[in-house]
Parts: structure tokens; C-alpha cells; sequence
């Protein structure tokens, strides 16, 4: 059931990423094309390594989020590997390997959590469309104009919030079920919230670098 | 031409009614419930072996027959086709893997696994040239009858002393008499007189029999005695006590539906060596046993005898009804019988999926080495006769935690083979005992053997010498023991090589069952999962005659189809698992704290928001 899910949830966010960026192509002279995409992965994965305009606060959180980045790659390939291409529970040296990179995650989220918070607040000019609506009802004033980058932004905002709330249930579902709390139906119950909050946060998680990648572009 | 009509339809149904009638069973009167849950009382006559009513005051006074005395009111035919009785039968089920009957030897160095039942690793009796004879003498002690004269099989010398010591038919009363006076060791010395006519009757506490059929002629009619030439020999007779007979001749027999525990462990007990400072008395029994219940209660059945074994999955191989639900899972999932459903807090489902119930909860509580364990079948033990010294063979070792075929750990009890073979094929094909006796027979030490009836000090030397014997009489001659093929080159040099015909024979094991609080992971994680303990990484006795190789063990992940460095670091992983738990639940309060922070701002300004409208 777990795998047909994740499958299917892969495939619906995939494709709806290629259609958006078929219907919303990038402007200016920045496309879609892989050699771009190339290119900026180079850029993040090389970021370190570039003479940097950044303070020391501004490396670490960078070295920061591309630890991060590569963590979450490491646990989503080893974590998705055998129960999507073989069927099986999550096992042996990939265990171990899963076992591992999960704490460095954890950490990083945490700290990248108290480092972007305030960046990905919401503000007011992020859902004109609700204040749209608040103007109607108690005639706030607010500013009217959007642009797509601001929509972008939003929900690149959306899929940060849902990325942190998600990432407690992962956890959680894990380190408590290392305690002698849970029973076994318990314990298949956290098994099941880890294999579907995981889903959950790998899917927001690629909208959220989708959606970096694409503000980066423009 | 109606007469006619009426005539042919009723032929025509007679036709068809009759071979319905033929097919359908008898039900006996002792196989036919009434409802009552009270105990039948068994006042009846007893009969022998050829139909005559058994009285104190005969002149002939005989044993008296299970099958002449019990089969009138209950299917004997039957009930021979349970689990008990019915592995010489070609057609029965083997089942899963299960103690065989070991046969040992120490002056030749034989200890051999041998089963009539199909079982991997098992030899059938007739390889090593045990006829049914043979094996009645070997094991009988322990059997409960229903196996009978192999006519094939037997030489006509064997033939003839069957006919003087009577088939060993089923003994009811092994299982079924209630009466404490009941000795079960007094029926293994019949045995071992070849009495086995006489053995059951001589077990009840109202008869005893003297004699012995092995001291008989072979021309020895037990039914018209002659008077014996030698005055020493006793003749077999049988003396029944006046008083257990009634006026009308019938005997009060304290027959019992569920067999009390007591004989069943006549068979079935086992008890762990090497502690001399612990006695049985300071150990606990099975928890089931300690909370009420009797053996029966879960190895139940009907009057086929097709007893419950109870092991996962015996449903898809049993044809009784119960097989599914009394299994540990069975009783402790739908609460049979008061059982309580476990909570297994802590453990990973993953658990259940590689570990069969008992890895954690049955047998001996696994220690750095394995222990040497005595059972009732393999050792004699409950007989007169019973070698009573730790060492002696055969030599089996528990437990171990192996791969059943389902693919799940469980604890097993385990010996390892050690006999005279040739090779064929490919293939470990037993040497005939006789043959090894004559070959082996001055070279082991001229078959002395020790008291202890522990291994003789076998030498690499004398196996090389009992081969170059062996090799004018059998191609390819062979030694197993120690898990190795010990075999002669060209240049008749002893060499050993690691090979699947000289593989331990493992069993798996459900007893003792242990409770929740002193089973494997009780005391955590660690119970398991570190680079020491023995569920992984225990030492497995390898036991051997050869003197070179007495010590020698093997870890227990080998057992286990898991590759040792794996194993090793996983259980080392899990020292860096407290702090895992107290990195990822420092990430959780800190993601938590800022979730918590930006809610309650954006809480605020909301009530910010709204404020300003207010005013």
C-alpha cells in the first residue's frame, strides 16, 4: 500500500512540477533547459568552495543547508530504496547508513529552522487574496499589488513550514518507539506515521527546492 | 409389469445406497460423545492378544492386548495413524523438523541422528542396519508402540524372535493411565528383555510379569509353552493381582482423557548439564505448567490422535483443527485459554518477522557458550538402566539460535553427527553398524569405553587406520564428525574438508516457555544487540571424539544466515544509540520551540489585527 502510495505521490508531484514549469516557463534569458539546471546544481553543491560575499553567519548557514540537502538525500535514497524497488522493509547496511544520516538531519533542521524562521515568517503581502477578503469584511488597508515571484514565495513559505511541522512526526515516530512506551500495534502505528509523514516531508521538500532553484534562476 | 417396476427401483437404490453404507465409518462406542464432560469409568475385561478373556485363575495366564482390550470400543486402526504411532507409516506427514532418536555408539565414535520420518539431516534406521528389531531394542524405552515387524526387512533369525516376543502394539495406557503405579520404567526393562508383548502389561501396577523372551528359544510359543529344557531359564508368565479383578472379571483401569504432565515427561523431559551446583528443584517449570495448565491443554486431539505440535504455520501440514490456533501466536492473539496478549513495548515490529516466539521466551537462557543438555529419548532418562553421568553421549548442545526453514531465528538443540560412512555420489551414505564394529572394533582401543560413556580419545591416526579397514569393504569410506568429511587421499593421508553431509542437526525447540519478564530483551536492547552477547555472538560447542578438535567452537551468527561483520556492526551501532535519542529529541524541542514561537506571533497578529478594527 506504502509503496503504491509513495509511487503515485512521486509521479502526481513530478509531473505537476514539469506542467508548471511547461505553463509558467522562467523569464528572461534563464531556462529550463538542463544545462541550467546543471548549472545551479553546480552552484549549490560548489557554494563552499567560491570566494564568498557572505559574513560567517551567512557560510554556516549556507554549509548549513547543503548539509542538510545532503543528509535528506542520503535518507530519502536509502529510506525509499528497498520498500519502492524491492518490496522490503528498510534493512542491513542501508539501515545503518539511514541510521545514521538521521540525527545529522535532525540537528540541521533544527538549527536551519531557528536560522530561516524569520525569513519565511508570513507577511502580509503574502496572500492578497485573504486580504482581499479581510478588506471586504473589517476594511483593512493592504497593499494590492502581486506579482508571481511574490506567489512563489508564498508558497516556497508554505512548503518550509509544512517541511519543519513534518519533520516531528519523522522523528518522533522513530525515537519513541525506541522506548518501552508503545506496544506492537503501537509501534506499527509509528512505523506507519514515520513512512507516511516521511513521504509527506520528501514531497514538500522537493516543491521547496524546486522552488528555490526557480527564484535563484530568475 | 408394476412388481417388476418396484422390483428394479429398489435394486437400483440398494445399488447405490449399500457402497455408501460400506464407505461410511464405524463410530465405537468409545468414540461416541454424549455430551457428558464426566470421566467414563473403564471397568472392563481384558483380552489377549488373541481374543481370550483374561483371568487371574487361568491356567495360561497371558498379557493382556491394547488392541484386543480397547479396540472394541475404540478405532485402534485409527488411532495408529496419530502422530505418535505413525512414523513408520510412508504416507504421514513429516512435519516440521523434530528430536530424532539418537543412536549411539561410543566404541566406534557414533552418535547418528535417525528418524523414520523424512527429516533433512536424519537417517532412516535401515541405513545403519537397524531393523525394526533393532530399533525396538535401541529405543523402544521411549516408544509408544504401534510399530511392528518390517517382514522385508527382518532376516529369518528376526523373524523368529518376533513371533516369541509379540509385536510392540500401542500402549494406551502410556499416555492414558492415571494410575501413579503405573511405571514406565519398568516397561523399558521389558524391553530391553524383548518382552515387547509383555511390556505394557508389566508397566500396570496389577501385573507383573517374569522372564524373559530373549532367553527364549527361537521355537519359544509363548500361547502353548513347553516345559524348557534349561532349568535356569524362567518362563515368561504373568501374575495379575486376584484383587483387580471383580466377580465378573473385570478390572478397574484409571483411564484419563488428558494424559496428566507426568507421562508425557517420561518421554519428553530435558534437563541442562554442567551446572552441578543447581539442581532441578532450584529451577522453575514452563510458565504454562506454573500457571495451571498441562501439556494437553495445547497438544490436543481428537480420536485420530493427530496431536497439536503447535508451531506457526502446522495448519497448512495438520489435519486437526486446532493446529492454527495453538500455536504461541494462536492462543496469545485471540486470549484462549486466559492468555494474555503481549505488549512487547519497545520492540520493533521487525522482531516478529525474523524471530519465531520461543527465540525470546523458550529454552535455556542463552550464556557465552552453549550448555550440554540430556533428554528423555536420547538419553534413557526416567529408566533403570540410565547412564547418569554428565558425559555421557549422546552429546547435545542448546541452544542454539539457527535459521528455520521459514526463515525466522529460533532456539534450537543440536548434535553433530559423527559416523562411519561412504561416499556416493556425493552423497553420506551410513555404514552398516556390524561393518564398523568389525572394522573399528580393535583399532578404537578394542572398543573399550569409558564409564562416563563419553567419547573415546579418538586420534586422527586411528580414523586413518579404521578407513585404509573400511576401503576393502565399501568404496569411498568415510568419517563424520565435527561438521567435516574425514577421508583418505591417494596416498591413503587422512584430509578433512567442511561439507553439508557432515552439517549439525538441529531442532527446534518451544520448552521451556519463559515469562515476559525473563525473556531475551526484558533487559533491553542490549539483551541482544551488542558485540558480546551470545544471541549473535555466543560460542557453539562443537563436539567431537577427535582429541585435536575438542575444543573447538563456532559463533552462533553462522547458524544464522547473517553475515558476521554486519551482525558486528550493527550491534555496535547501537552504543551511539542513547545518543541518537537525545540528539533527535534535543531537534524535536527546538523545532517544536520555534513552531511554537511563530504560531503564538502569528497568534498575535491576528489579535493584532482584529484589536485595530475594534478601536
Amino acid at each position: 500500500m506504502f509503496r503504491v502510495i509513495s509511487i503515485t505521490g512521486f509521479i502526481v508531484v513530478f509531473a505537476s512540477l514539469a506542467f508548471h514549469c511547461l505553463v509558467f516557463p522562467v523569464s528572461g534569458k534563464h531556462k529550463w533547459g538542463p544545462v541550467a539546471i546543471l548549472k545551479k546544481l553546480v552552484h549549490l553543491l560548489t557554494i563552499i568552495l567560491l570566494p564568498q560575499q557572505l559574513s560567517l553567519l551567512g557560510v554556516l548557514r549556507k554549509l548549513l543547508y547543503l548539509l542538510t540537502l545532503l543528509c535528506f538525500l542520503v535518507l530519502v535514497l536509502t529510506g525509499f530504496y528497498r520498500p519502492l524497488v524491492m518490496d522490503e522493509h528498510l534493512s542491513g547496511y542501508l539501515l545503518m547508513i539511514h541510521a545514521t544520516f538521521a540525527p545529522v538531519f535532525a540537528i540541521c533542521v533544527a538549527i536551519l529552522a531557528v536560522m530561516w524562521a524569520h525569513h519565511n515568517r508570513f507577511k502580509a503581502a503574502d496572500w492578497p487574496w485573504l486580504l482581499r477578503v479581510l478588506r471586504r469584511f473589517i476594511h483593512m488597508k493592504t497593499a494590492d499589488k502581486q506579482d508571481e515571484g511574490e506567489q512563489s514565495c508564498l508558497i516556497q513559505k508554505i512548503a518550509f513550514w509544512l517541511i519543519i511541522f513534518l519533520t516531528l512526526p519523522v522523528i518522533l515516530s522513530i525515537v519513541l518507539g525506541m522506548f518501552p512506551i508503545f506496544g506492537t500495534h503501537g509501534q506499527e502505528v509509528l512505523l506507519n506515521l514515520h513512512r507516511y509523514s516521511t513521504l509527506a516531508l520528501t514531497l514538500t521538500a522537493i516543491i521547496h527546492i524546486y522552488l528555490i532553484i526557480r527564484i535563484q534562476m530568475k | 409389469m408394476r412388481k417388476g417396476l418396484i422390483l428394479t427401483g429398489t435394486l437400483f437404490w440398494l445399488a447405490l445406497a449399500i457402497p455408501t453404507f460400506a464407505a461410511s465409518d464405524k463410530i465405537l462406542l468409545g468414540d461416541m460423545q454424549d455430551g457428558s464432560l464426566a470421566q467414563p469409568v473403564h471397568l472392563i475385561n481384558l483380552f489377549d492378544e488373541e481374543g481370550q478373556r483374561i483371568s487371574p485363575d487361568d491356567e495360561l495366564v497371558l498379557p493382556f492386548s491394547m488392541r484386543g482390550s480397547c479396540a472394541d470400543c475404540h478405532d485402534y486402526d485409527k488411532i495408529s495413524k496419530g502422530r505418535h504411532f505413525n512414523a513408520v507409516l510412508p504416507d504421514a506427514e513429516a512435519g516440521r523438523l523434530g528430536q530424532p532418536w539418537i543412536y549411539v555408539d561410543a566404541a566406534t565414535a557414533t552418535q547418528i541422528p535417525l528418524s523414520y520420518r523424512p527429516w533433512e539431516g536424519t537417517y532412516n534406521p535401515r541405513q545403519i542396519g537397524l531393523t525394526r528389531w533393532k530399533f525396538i531394542k535401541s529405543f523402544g524405552r521411549q516408544l509408544p508402540g504401534g510399530i511392528g515387524e518390517d517382514t522385508d526387512a527382518e532376516s529369518p533369525d528376526l523373524q523368529a524372535r518376533w513371533t516369541v516376543s509379540g509385536e510392540l502394539e500401542i500402549n494406551c495406557l502410556a499416555c492414558h493411565d492415571g494410575d501413579p503405579g503405573h511405571d514406565r520404567a519398568e516397561y523399558a526393562t521389558q524391553i530391553v528383555r524383548e518382552n515387547f508383548r509383555w511390556a505394557a502389561t508389566a508397566a500396570c501396577s496389577f501385573a507383573s510379569v517374569k522372564g524373559s523372551a530373549q532367553k527364549m528359544p527361537e521355537t519359544y510359543d509363548p500361547f502353548m509353552p513347553e516345559i524348557l529344557d534349561d532349568p535356569k531359564l524362567i518362563p515368561l508368565t504373568v501374575n495379575y493381582q486376584e484383587s483387580a479383578f471383580d466377580n465378573n472379571k473385570r478390572v478397574l483401569l484409571d483411564i484419563v482423557k488428558k494424559a496428566p504432565d507426568y507421562r508425557c515427561y517420561f518421554c519428553h523431559s530435558n534437563v541442562k548439564l554442567q551446572e552441578p551446583d543447581i539442581q532441578h528443584w532450584m529451577t522453575d517449570q514452563d510458565v504454562h505448567l506454573a500457571a495451571g495448565l498441562t501439556c494437553v491443554d495445547c497438544h490436543r486431539n481428537g480420536l485420530d490422535h493427530e496431536i497439536v505440535r503447535g508451531y506457526e504455520n502446522e495448519a497448512s501440514v495438520s489435519t486437526n483443527p486446532l493446529a492454527a490456533s495453538s500455536s504461541c501466536k494462536g492462543c496469545h492473539t485471540d486470549g484462549r485459554l486466559g492468555a494474555s496478549e503481549p505488549k512487547h513495548a519497545g520492540i520493533p515490529p521487525v522482531h516478529f518477522e525474523r524471530l519465531s516466539c520461543t527465540a525470546c521466551h523458550s529454552g535455556l537462557m542463552p550464556q557465552q557458550k552453549t550448555q550440554r543438555i540430556k533428554t528423555s529419548r536420547a538419553h534413557g532418562l526416567g529408566t533403570h538402566s540410565v547412564n547418569r553421568s554428565a558425559d555421557a553421549l549422546p552429546h547435545i548442545v542448546s541452544p542454539v539460535f539457527a535459521k528455520q526453514p521459514d526463515g525466522k531465528i529460533a532456539p534450537h538443540n543440536l548434535i553433530w553427527p559423527a559416523f562411519w560412512g561412504s561416499l556416493k555420489d556425493g552423497d553420506v551414505v551410513p555404514i552398516a553398524l556390524e561393518l564398523v564394529g568389525k572394522a573399528a572394533g580393535k583399532i578404537l582401543d578394542g572398543g573399550k569405553v569409558s564409564r562416563s560413556g563419553d567419547w573415546p580419545d579418538l586420534t586422527a591416526e586411528q580414523i586413518t587406520k579404521v578407513l585404509v579397514v573400511l576401503k576393502n569393504t565399501v568404496e569411498k569410506p568415510v568419517y563424520i564428525c565435527a561438521g567435516k568429511v574425514y577421508s583418505l587421499d591417494n596416498k591413503d593421508q587422512l584430509t578433512d574438508t567442511q561439507d553439508c553431509a557432515a552439517k549439525p542437526y538441529l531442532w527446534p525447540i518451544a520448552h521451556d516457555v519463559r515469562p515476559a519478564a525473563q525473556s531475551l530483551g526484558s533487559g533491553g536492547c542490549s539483551d541482544c544487540h551488542t558485540t558480546d552477547k551470545p544471541f549473535f555472538f555466543g560460542r557453539v560447542d562443537v563436539d567431537s571424539p577427535l582429541v585435536s578438535e575438542a575444543a573447538s567452537t563456532k559463533e552462533m551468527v553462522e547458524f544464522q544466515g547473517l553475515r558476521p561483520f554486519y551482525t558486528k556492526a550493527f550491534a555496535f551501532s547501537f552504543v551511539f544509540r542513547p545518543w541518537l535519542k537525545i540528539v533527535s529529541l534535543v531537534s524535536c524541542l527546538l523545532i517544536a520551540g520555534v513552531l511554537l514561537l511563530y504560531a503564538l506571533k502569528a497568534l498575535g497578529s491576528v489579535v493584532k489585527v482584529l484589536s485595530e478594527e475594534e478601536k
